[in-house]
């Protein structure tokens, strides 16, 4: 062992000694703080460690916005259960470790009544194994990767209507639902190495070789790479039917850009991520280049889902711009609250016990639609498939969310 | 084979990009002997520069050329004279990796703040057009910006070789000590020098915004892309420069077309080493007398 490791290591000693006594005396203190804790009484306080500065911060402010607007609305109304609600922001600078300590002074010193989760898998695995820990229930709206449901916590519930992993199976349902001589013969899939973008594509491809559309391309392309053309040009020398895109936002908006540039366009697009922001695709490709690409969305401005319309117009009171420019995570955010308010009505009460035994039964209804969950935490629905037309993302499938009948062929670039 | 050719043509048009930024790393090499790490984020900021005259004023990225090369000539000098210079003759050229790439993060720092992290690119109305020739797609943006690379190296060759400063700058390459003798104010010289390779980044950064989406970050990228070229091509060639990045961008281009994305990096890479093996001094570069 080092010097330098050993000395590390009798100073966390003497700091695992100081928090334990420093967390004895709180505990005396305040003999409600141990489990699912805080006051009683007094206004509902819920803590959330949000990213307000580094790789998240965009999306963690969109989350604050949903959590705050939410408290906001639930306010006006009287509050839960005839008791106001704070919501207690605190800043985790996208780091995994700072949403441990935030997560844990949030419980320990600040005692809040409840915790609402982070954005992100990455901050979300760490945030929940702290809740776990002191019997917390973990509502989240931004943490849908594998690993979080690999956990097999108990307490936690991720709220959008379906997991990283099978949220492209609408697209595939929606195409092997068309008569065979529509579907597409032959798919290419060109794949982001990440996560969140290529394992969407490989679970469509499975079931696209399963139902006989053979594969003429399938690369796998590093997060680094910055000129997409190449890659694009090896896809159209291919000449397939069906794109399958596994992407994040700026590969998104590359590959579509390069396929522009190499006149090909295919019958059917789809792709993962990027395609279903309602802003920067039509701004970075051009908007009437967006016609016919299809996405996936667990919300839109013109849903009619639950307190959907009324959350459009208390956003845009509150925040500005108009219903396109809302993200959907201030939406998921929002939903978090509704389900605790739902929780509330339906027993009556609103501590972490009560609420992790209600949500692992029943369905429940938010803006983002109806949602349940299994034992992990995993949301047992299916995402909207949606497509641009005439300039605006549209849910096409399945029949239960659509607004419009799917273009069965993608128009040419330009529209 | 048709995805064979697009590639090529795709990597020959991204190759005069890739030598415009190069040249000035490599220029800044041959007459101070300085790497300079903060060439890519140089890059980065007149892109940025360029983003936000077209967002602004609507000035289109390729008009915006005589001005962010200015600019960037004028930090280039600011920084030779502040950072650079101090540094003792002995020790320059191991502390100017250190000084230069503080001056990276220190640009970065200000891109991040005046823009925020989040990616941008520079659409223009013909960002997505492209000519057919023979059945193959030749994209106007890169076309454009290859001939303006072009441009701009044929301008730094014949200010290199036709000019009393570029007899100067060249003097001072291959002889300091004696272009000194001869009356040649090589201070004047190194600062005007790493001016120039800053404004050559800077005409390639307007054309990087055409081409790719980039945010304060893209520059370590971008240097690592740089340090390759140069190297390969013979440190403080302009030449080798020109070669690296054509034989850079080709190979990795084809590679992604017909082989895959993933194999596309390494491949210069490979190259690379290839040739330090058998020629450590890279295609152009001189074992004992600078040369540019």
């Amino acid at each position: 062992m080092t010097r330098t490791t050993r000395g590390r290591r009798r100073a966390s000693l003497v700091a695992t000694a100081a928090c334990a006594l420093v967390l004895g005396v709180a505990g005396c203190a305040s003999s409600s703080s141990s489990k699912g804790g805080g006051n009683k009484s007094g206004p509902l306080v819920i803590g959330a460690s949000v990213s307000l500065s580094g790789d998240f911060a965009d999306s963690g402010k969109a989350v604050q916005r949903g959590y705050q607007l939410w408290a906001d609305e639930v306010n006006a109304k009287g509050g839960i259960l005839g008791r106001k609600v704070q919501v207690k922001i605190v800043d985790d600078t996208s780091s995994p470790n700072q949403v441990t300590t935030n997560y844990q002074n949030l419980i320990n010193r600040d005692h809040v009544n409840l915790v609402f989760g982070p954005f992100s898998s990455l901050l979300t695995v760490p945030a929940s194994q702290v809740a776990k820990r002191y019997g917390y229930a973990f509502i989240e709206a931004a943490g849908g990767g594998p690993s979080v449901f690999a956990q097999n916590l108990q307490n936690l519930f991720f709220v959008q209507r379906a997991t990283v992993l099978t949220s492209g199976d609408v697209f595939a349902d929606w195409i092997l639902s068309l008569p065979a001589d529509q579907r597409p013969k032959t798919a290419a899939y060109p794949e982001l190495d990440d996560p969140f973008s290529a394992p969407i594509a490989e679970a469509i491809r499975k079931r696209f070789e399963a139902a006989g559309i053979k594969t003429v391309y399938k690369e796998v392309y590093p997060a680094e790479t910055q000129d997409l053309s190449p890659v694009m040009s090896g896809l159209a020398a291919k000449h397939p039917d069906v794109v399958v895109s596994g992407t994040q936002a700026e590969d998104a908006y590359a590959q579509v850009k390069s396929l522009i540039q190499l006149k090909f366009s295919p019958k059917f697009m789809f792709m993962s991520n990027g395609a279903s922001d309602p802003l920067n695709f039509p701004d970075k490709v051009g908007a009437a280049n967006t016609a016919g690409i299809m996405s996936v969305a667990d919300w839109y401005p013109t849903s009619d889902a639950t307190g959907s319309q009324a959350f459009v117009s208390a956003y845009v009171k509150k925040y500005g711009g108009t219903a396109q420019q809302i993200d959907p995570t201030s939406a998921e955010a929002f939903a978090c609250g509704q389900i605790l308010e739902d929780v509330a009505k339906q027993t009556g009460k609103v501590d972490n016990a009560t609420i992790i035994k209600t949500l692992h039964s029943g369905t429940w209804q938010t803006l983002l639609g109806s949602l349940s969950w299994d034992q992990s935490g995993a949301p047992k629905g299916t995402m909207s498939l949606v497509q641009w037309q005439s300039g605006k993302l549209t849910p096409v499938f399945p029949a239960a969310d659509a607004k419009a009948t799917p273009l069965s062929t993608k128009p040419n670039w330009g529209g | 084979m048709h995805a064979l050719i697009q590639g090529v043509i795709l990597g020959v048009l991204t190759a005069g990009v890739y030598a415009l930024m190069a040249s000035g790393q490599t220029l800044i090499f041959g007459i101070m002997k300085v790497i300079n790490l903060a060439q890519g984020a140089m890059v980065i900021l007149a892109a940025y520069l360029s983003y936000q005259l077209h967002a602004s004023f609507g000035l289109d990225p390729f008009l915006a050329i005589p001005i962010t090369p200015v600019a960037l000539f004028v930090i280039g000098v600011a920084v030779e004279v502040l950072f650079l210079r101090p540094l003792r003759q002995g020790d320059k050229a191991e502390l100017s990796l250190l000084v230069t790439f503080a001056v990276a993060l220190l640009l970065e720092g200000v891109i991040s703040l005046g823009w925020k992290t989040t990616y941008r690119s520079i659409n223009t109305s013909y960002a997505n057009s492209s000519w057919t020739v023979f059945g193959y797609q030749i994209t106007l943006v890169r076309l454009w910006a290859f001939l303006l690379s072009i441009g701009v190296l044929v301008a730094l060759y014949l200010l290199l070789n036709r000019t009393r400063f570029g007899r100067a700058v060249r003097a001072t390459v291959q002889n300091p000590e004696s272009a000194q003798l001869l009356g040649v104010e090589s201070r004047l010289v190194s600062a005007l020098g790493f001016g120039l390779g800053s404004a050559t980044a800077a005409a390639a950064g307007s054309v990087y915004g055409l081409l790719y989406a980039f945010h304060p970050g893209s520059h370590y990228d971008l240097i690592s892309l740089l340090l390759s070229i140069v190297v390969l091509g013979g440190l403080g060639s302009i030449g080798g420069a020109v070669l690296g990045a054509l034989i850079v961008s080709v190979s990795s281009s084809v590679v992604a077309a017909t082989i895959s994305p993933a194999w596309s990096a390494m491949t210069f890479f490979v190259i690379l080493l290839g040739v330090l093996l058998v020629r450590p001094q890279g295609l152009f570069g001189s074992p004992v007398r600078g040369a540019i």
